[in-house]
């Protein structure tokens, strides 16, 4: 149990120390001016484990001004967490508005019903309430994210690299947070010394990746892309789907008629 | 207990089996992802479209009509009417792999033309993804009837029709794009842009 606590304070300091490089990466290559709300979750961040220092340093870990301080900050950055990963989103795919209108009410619609079916699945226990509401929210970015990046595949969008490593940094450490608030609400406790130490790890990784992701200044992104008239796409897309129904009802005699015999 | 035990079980799965595919798709939609990066932009579109295989349907299906097979059968060459049948059932798989690459590019084209729109409708959206599976699945049947029995080359009539007659609307549309874009750097080049709105 001793070594899991020395562990895990390593781990934190490590998470702190990288989160501080992360944040000064950002002001020197200015890229928070082209990702606000990552620089806002990142700052967030920073200030959480300045005052996670200060707190158990004056009561204590086990202090209950310190397990407030605790869940009171995780609501905050959840919150700041769902912006970040929003605003990477919106990176990724809105220079192309049309599609974008429509992946991002669809996936914004599963998010919000992965969320509630999570919630309502899940033990309904007072204790693992925050829990509970953090894995739902973790498996719904995860979803979103999962989704964006099949419709970017779909119409095969070449991407930012540095958006691309945002995403992926937040959706592993969504898929991660839905897996040990899983393990920690059936096995609490056995899990519980375990439960912040691997979080700790996983968050650092996704840490990695970030600060790999902002390494370089990124230019502003160039004007919106030249769009077609809406005429093209409305006559467009009818005709080319008429013709594809044509073709698979021509293919379906495949499956009723036979062969002729040699 | 073993009513806690077996509730406990179904709710891992409930949480850890979603993950799992969520993992997997994002590991599938990032497959090749650097690769169409680095991939220059395809610049001969216009010229691929009028060179489609759907025009050699005629000389398909007269490749695999049976008569030629019955009339060697017919005069005692069963091993040459075997080998003409393999050889022609190569050529006809060919023919194929060729209707499904036109049908490819064409949905390329379709989903530029979606990518580039201002506004996107929903539901011909998921049609055009729905077709495009059931083409697939539908050209997967052939070629296995081909490669496995008698050849079907009925069905495959039906396969060249359709995808013709897609180009010349989608040239046009491709055609407007790039005149739109031309239009757009040359207002661009001006100092303030003429003052026009170019989204």
């Amino acid at each position: 149990m001793i070594e899991i606590a020395q562990v895990q304070n390593l781990l934190w300091a490590a998470n702190a120390v990288v989160g501080a490089i992360l944040t000064a990466l950002l002001v020197l290559r200015k890229n928070y001016r082209l990702y606000l709300a990552f620089f806002s979750y990142v700052l967030l961040i920073d200030v959480q484990n300045i005052l996670f220092f200060m707190t158990y340093r004056r009561w204590g870990f086990n202090s209950l001004i310190a397990w407030r301080i605790a869940w009171l900050t995780l609501g905050v950055l959840i919150c700041a967490r769902a912006l970040a990963v929003a605003e990477v989103c919106r990176h990724l795919l809105a220079r192309y508005r049309g599609v974008w209108a429509l992946a991002w009410r669809l996936l914004s619609a599963c998010a919000v019903l992965v969320l509630i079916c999570s919630l309502i699945i899940g033990k309904h226990q007072w204790n693992l309430a925050v829990h509970s509401a953090s894995r739902g929210l973790d498996l719904a970015i995860a979803a979103f994210i999962a989704g964006l990046f099949l419709f970017i595949k779909f119409y095969d969008v070449k991407t930012d690299s540095t958006a691309r490593l945002l995403a992926v940094g937040f959706f592993l450490y969504s898929c991660f947070g839905v897996l040990n608030n899983t393990f920690l609400e059936h096995w609490l406790d056995r899990y519980s010394s375990l439960w912040n130490l691997l979080g700790l790890l996983a968050f650092l990784f996704s840490l990695f990746l970030w600060t790999r992701a902002l390494r370089l200044p990124r230019t502003v992104p160039t004007r919106e892309k030249v769009l077609l008239p809406e005429t093209v796409y409305s006559t467009m897309g009818s005709e080319i789907n008429l013709r594809l129904h044509l073709l698979n009802e021509s293919l379906n005699q495949l499956w009723n008629a036979g062969a002729p015999r040699p | 207990m073993e009513r806690g035990g077996a509730e406990t079980l179904t709710l891992l799965f409930i949480f850890v089996i979603p993950v799992v595919i969520l993992l997997l798709l994002l590991g599938w939609a990032l497959y090749g992802s650097r690769r169409r990066a680095e991939k220059p932009p395809d610049s001969v579109v216009l010229e691929d479209l009028s060179r489609r295989h759907v025009l050699f349907l005629p000389q398909i299906r007269q490749a695999l009509a049976p008569q030629d097979f019955s009339f060697l059968a017919s005069r005692g060459s069963k091993k040459l009417a075997r080998r003409v049948r393999n050889e022609r059932r190569r050529i006809a798989l060919a023919y194929v792999a060729g209707i499904q690459a036109d049908f490819r590019k064409l949905l390329k084209l379709a989903r530029l033309v979606a990518l580039l729109s201002p506004e996107v409708v929903a539901v011909r959206e998921f049609e055009q993804l729905r077709l495009s599976c059931e083409f697939s699945l539908r050209c997967q049947w052939i070629r296995s009837r081909l490669m496995l029995g008698p050849t079907p080359f009925s069905q495959l009539n039906g396969l060249s029709s359709m995808v013709s007659g897609l180009s010349i609307r989608l040239e046009t549309a491709i055609t407007e794009l790039g005149e739109r874009a031309a239009l757009a750097s040359e207002l661009a080049s001006y100092p303030h842009g003429r003052g026009v709105n170019l989204s």
